[in-house]
């Protein structure tokens, strides 16, 4: 591990993530999430299933795979067309920032929308890292920018979000080293899928996923 | 391997990472001082003489992009919504991506485009616009918050291009005098320009176009 | 106890659909029971904890077949062990393929693993259901682990892994269904826009595209409910809802 990790996975690196709720946003409006206990749920299915998802392509990118053929991957696992576009426009928003902080001829590879996760991949290997360090900042990623959403539209006590967050980790770790070990996970929540769905047709929503 | 680090390959000037384009112009300014109103009104008058699009940045709704459709004479492919996550000034600032996607994007919709306007969702006294993200910027404030914000000043109201007072029609209806409101920008502004205007009174906003028309032929070299 | 099933559907004369090989060892068994379709029929209770189950399907260019079962399969815990029971479907269609098993119910304490690895050639189709019940009436919910695979020409389609049932890391109240109802449909035609199909939702249940079709995924407290909701969101290919 370097420091790049922390720049990679810091939510204030300017990537966009801070206009995505990861579901938070939805889940609210239907009930499913009302407080800590709640937001501390939705959470883990989230880290157990996109962040899963992820953190397995953000290793495989990182490790040189073939980014075309897992972009194909990535597709597979996000039937959702409004996931879909989130997870792409979080690529985009990771490739401009990422050529400029770790200038490598692999940027040159990536599709023009890719995958957030496959960028993550290449960034960490422009950065240094290793896949085990994507794996751990896409799992990482899955859980802290919807955690501060949810801090956000529900007035929680920041102090209270952090600590869910920070309690995480060891689940997070748990994520990120079986991405690695055991291939490319494929864990879905159809709840998810139904949440990104529904909000990308809300004219009032503040998130953009 | 950790790439070979040497800084001075990795930072540019700022805004050097654009080469020609056009011209992007921030309009900030608090809650309701006017900034949709203006963003239609340079639109209407410019939008003769300039290729120009618009983004906006609604806190919580399409509202402001529903309204330069319906006063702009803007076409809905030349108006975009970004959502900014609870934190308007995060989009414009600290986290300029969603606003650099938007831009690109009516960029590449419109080859010829030659200004851009980013309408930032209203904040307070010390949000402005990343020079990441534009050229110049305009501070948007109302007369009706009170002849005393020049004064309380922020990097709003002292450090844009451009500060424009808006609503003078309200002045006696507030008790604003316009002179102080005057006076005290000139003090915090060190000579940057500032506008007292009503677009209530005066809707071609036309001293803030010709500003703008300024700006652009500065840029555009000779 | 290891079951082996194996069906190749090949187009006969006059268009007919043709059985070259139908044969299955352990327990199940496999009968012909129409034109185009075979059932599966248990010959014992189960599948138990460790029993594994692998069902190969070819349907070749020009064929249609439709494999169906006779009942609910009950998976229950071995006693004793922890192995879940698992049962791999592994389908080639270069032809037209319905797969539409009747619902598993998985009784407390069992955990059941189904795959579902499907290759289709230029021409395949593809329907295939999963109908899921966690626990028997008045029963704790067991566990479920459902893996679908499908591509075409090596190109993934779809690749999604859920997991319902205690010990699943996100079958977590509120939202912990105890029934589960998820079809996918592709068509011949690849190049159907996604558009075509577009997204649907209702209450606890979503329909997204894939190339060439669509899959809908529905969830909740009864399996009849979700099965309507799950139909009520297919925009073409019929699903049987049980009376
Ligand atoms: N009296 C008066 N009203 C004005 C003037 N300019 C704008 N308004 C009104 O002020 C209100 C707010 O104007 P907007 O243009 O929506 O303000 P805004 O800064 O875009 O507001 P937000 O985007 O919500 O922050 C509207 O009702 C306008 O009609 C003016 O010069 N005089
Ligand atoms: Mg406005």
């Amino acid at each position: 591990m370097t420091a790049a990790l922390l720049t990679l996975a810091d939510s204030r690196l300017p990537a966009g993530g801070h206009a995505h709720s990861g579901g938070v946003e939805q889940a609210i409006a239907m009930g499913v999430l009302t407080d800590a206990g709640s937001l501390t749920t939705f959470l883990r299915r989230r880290l157990a299933t996109s962040g899963a998802v992820a953190a397995g392509l953000a290793a495989a990118a990182c490790g040189g795979g073939d980014l075309a053929a897992l972009d194909a991957e990535a597709d597979a696992r996000t039937p959702s067309p409004a996931l879909r576009a989130a997870s792409r426009q979080q690529g985009r928003g990771l490739v401009r920032v990422g050529r400029r902080a770790w200038p490598s001829a692999a940027w040159d590879e990536l599709p023009a929308l890719p995958h957030h996760a496959i960028a993550l991949g290449v960034a960490a290997a422009a950065g240094g890292l290793g896949p085990r360090d994507a794996a751990q900042a896409a799992a990482y990623l899955s859980v802290s920018g919807p955690a501060t959403a949810a801090q956000r539209l529900l007035a929680m006590d920041p102090l209270t979000v952090a600590a869910i967050t920070a309690r995480l980790a060891p689940e997070v770790d748990d994520v990120a080293t079986r991405a690695v070990a055991d291939g490319l996970p494929a864990a879905t929540d159809p709840l998810l899928d139904l949440l990104a769905e529904v909000h990308a047709t809300r004219k009032d929503r503040i998130f953009a996923s | 391997m950790p790439p070979d680090h040497n800084l001075d390959d990795y930072v540019d000037a700022p805004g050097a990472h654009r080469h020609g384009g056009p011209l992007r112009v921030g309009l900030g300014g608090p809650v309701g001082s006017g900034k949709t109103a203006l963003a239609a009104a340079l639109c209407r008058t410019l939008g003769e003489e300039f290729d120009l699009a618009v983004v906006t940045n609604d806190i919580y709704t399409t509202e402001d992009a529903d309204f330069l459709r319906r006063n702009a004479v803007l076409p809905d492919d030349r108006i975009e919504a970004v959502q900014t996550g609870c934190c308007p000034h995060t989009a414009i600032r600290d986290d300029i991506t969603a606003n650099l996607d938007a831009v690109e994007l009516l960029e590449a919709r419109h080859p010829g485009l030659e200004l851009v306007f980013v309408e930032s969702g209203g904040d307070n006294l010390t949000a402005s616009f990343s020079y990441g993200l534009i050229d110049v910027q305009i501070f948007v404030l109302d007369v009706a918050g009170g002849d005393k914000v020049p004064r309380k000043g922020g990097p709003g109201v002292t450090a844009a291009d451009l500060l424009v007072v808006n609503k003078t029609d309200l002045a006696p209806m507030v008790g604003a005098d316009l002179d102080v409101m005057r006076r005290d920008s000139a003090a915090v502004r060190g000579g940057k320009p500032t506008l007292l205007i009503s677009l209530r009174d005066e809707p071609t906003a036309a001293a803030v176009a010709d500003w703008v028309r300024e700006q652009i032929r500065v840029r555009v070299p000779a | 106890m290891r079951t082996d099933v194996e069906i190749v559907a090949r187009r006969g004369p006059g268009g007919r659909t043709v059985l070259p090989v139908l044969r299955a060892t352990g327990q199940l068994a496999v009968r012909r029971t129409g034109a185009t379709t075979v059932h599966l029929v248990a010959t014992a209770f189960g599948p138990l904890g460790g029993d594994d189950a692998t069902i190969r399907i070819v349907v070749e260019e020009g064929a249609t077949l439709g494999v169906l079962s006779v009942a609910a399969a009950i998976a229950l815990p071995a006693r004793g062990a922890t192995t879940p029971s698992v049962q791999r479907i592994e389908a080639d269609v270069e032809g037209s393929l319905d797969l539409r098993l009747e619902p598993t119910v998985v009784a407390a304490g069992a955990h059941h693993r189904a795959e579902l690895v499907a290759g289709l050639g230029p021409h395949g189709q593809l329907t295939v259901t999963d109908q899921v019940l966690l626990g028997r009436a008045g029963e704790e919910p067991g566990r479920w682990t459902g893996t679908t695979r499908i591509e075409r020409g090596g190109r993934p389609l779809l690749h999604t892994t859920v997991g319902l049932g205690t010990g699943e890391p996100a079958w977590l109240p509120p939202v912990a269904p105890r029934a589960y109802v998820s079809t996918v449909h592709i068509a011949e035609t690849v190049h159907i826009a996604e558009e075509e199909v577009g997204v649907a939702t209702g209450q606890d249940a979503v329909r997204l595209p894939l190339p060439g079709g669509w899959v809908t995924t529905a969830w909740g407290a009864e399996l009849h409910r979700v099965v309507r909701a799950a139909a009520a969101l297919a925009p073409a290919a019929p699903v049987r809802v049980p009376a």
